[in-house]
């Protein structure tokens, strides 16, 4: 990234293939939403190609990546949030749709979890413990990035991390329970 | 290790990301205590398995679109790299707008905020920064030579903000003097939003009213009917008067004038 401040722009390219798959799943993690996570891919590179100047080589890219990711993100549910009321049933629907869409046969019950399960736990984790999970799992991003990315101490972000997976634990055998009876 | 310490060490343990001596701590601790034990394996299995889980991946889309905008992006900066000694009141208002954004890149160190809470000062900062290139993308796509390019630049005109003059005025002109039909049927479509700004909707209702009488193809013609019609734009009545008295204008278009007229009424 120090090279594209540097005015090389056609190395954002580079960081492009690197990189949108990783962001895409986060945003989808984080709205269940594709069409949505894709246009937010859009514009975090738009928003780093806008912003390069103000990266500092010092820093971990993915951290500041992410950084800019969450920011859309926020402007993302502001802007939505001004122009329509989401329609709840629609909402829920749409979090079935994805869920039924994504069932396959490897969905079938794997070393005693359930993927199908799992995958509703997830969703119905609270946000911010749904958004640590996703950087430090699936993102495989290390503590010390997740720390500059949230704004906090190392130490914070393992608490959390661990309090996370524990939450989803929860979820996912209250889900189970209730599946059984 | 107390419980408490070997707790958060739990998901470095499953990732193999503990240091050496944190491993041997952590190792014993686990040895010594049966609940930390079973909850190593209980929530490391779930750990694990969270790598079962599908992976999502972007439709082509994705890259198309960030390939488009780079190259319009460079293309911005050629040109105005390339025109440094045209003065100024010689150059195009895209042209002007283009530079002013350029010089926005080169002053504005921009600003990404960190942690939870943002000023709004920076915000409305950066939202500013933001529309500028937005502006330069679709500038300078509007100026391609191929028609396609054009149409992608008439497209990118809807992200910019409403209000901004210079993509409505690149507008204007491509909907007046754009050779290739679809792009100026795409343009006329693209001054929309401009009608509902109050900094813009008289401009844009007068570039509609001007373009008809110049328009010649007959589906931009009802493009442009439609929207005025829309608008209850009572300037373009003698204009549509005149298509419907015109007997070498294309029936279709006679009938849509008539129609319009009909509804300003
Ligand atoms: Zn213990």
């Amino acid at each position: 990234m120090a090279e594209v401040s540097a005015g090389q722009v056609a190395r954002l390219a580079l960081l492009f293939e690197r990189h949108h798959r990783a962001l895409f799943r986060y945003f989808v993690s984080m709205s269940n939403h594709r069409e949505q996570a894709e246009d937010l891919v859009q514009e975090v590179f738009f928003r780093m190609l806008r912003y390069r100047t103000s990266y500092d080589p010092a820093q971990s890219f993915t951290a500041w990546m992410y950084q800019i990711a969450r920011n859309a993100g926020v402007d993302q549910v502001r802007k939505r949030s001004a122009v329509q009321v989401v329609d709840i049933d629609t909402y829920v629907d749409r979090r079935a749709e994805l869920v039924s869409a994504s069932a396959g046969p490897e969905e079938s019950a794997s070393r005693g979890q359930d993927l199908a399960l799992l995958r509703r736990a997830m969703d119905q984790l609270p946000e911010d413990k749904r958004e640590i999970l996703v950087l430090s799992r699936f993102q495989g991003m290390k503590h010390e990035d997740i720390a500059e990315v949230l704004g906090c101490e190392v130490g914070t972000v393992k608490v959390r991390v661990y309090r996370a997976i524990r939450a989803l634990e929860q979820i996912y055998f209250a889900l189970e329970r209730e599946k059984v009876s | 290790m107390t419980c408490e310490q070997a707790k958060p060490r739990m998901t470095d343990y499953w990732s193999l990301t503990l240091g050496e001596a944190e491993q041997k701590e952590f190792s014993a601790h686990l040895a010594s205590c049966e609940a930390c034990r079973s909850e190593v394996s209980r929530v490391g299995a779930l750990w694990q398995s969270l790598d079962l889980l599908p992976l999502e991946e972007p439709s082509g889309k994705v890259r198309e679109r960030f390939y488009e905008m780079l190259g319009a992006y460079r293309q911005g900066l050629a040109s105005a790299e390339t025109q440094p000694a045209k003065r100024w009141w010689t150059m195009p208002a895209w042209q002007m707008a283009a530079a002013a954004a350029l010089l926005a890149v080169g002053l504005g160190a921009g600003y990404v905020a960190r942690g939870n809470g943002q000023p709004p000062a920076e915000v409305s900062q950066l939202r500013e920064e933001v529309a500028s290139m937005r502006q330069l993308v679709a500038l300078s796509l509007m100026q391609q030579q191929s028609a396609s390019e054009r149409l992608k630049g008439v497209s990118w005109s809807y992200q910019v903000e409403p209000s901004d003059t210079e993509v409505l005025n690149a507008l204007v002109t491509t909907v007046n003097h754009d050779p290739n039909v679809n792009v100026r049927l795409a343009a006329v479509d693209a001054l929309r939003p401009f009608t509902g700004s109050p900094a813009t909707h008289l401009a844009a209702r007068n570039a509609v009213v001007q373009a008809l009488p110049k328009e010649t193809a007959p589906i931009v013609q009802v493009a442009l009917i439609d929207f005025l019609a829309e608008l209850k734009e009572r300037n373009a009545a003698p204009e549509l008067r005149r298509l419907v008295s015109d007997p070498d204008i294309d029936s279709g278009v006679r009938k849509r004038a008539e129609w319009a007229l009909e509804r300003m009424q």
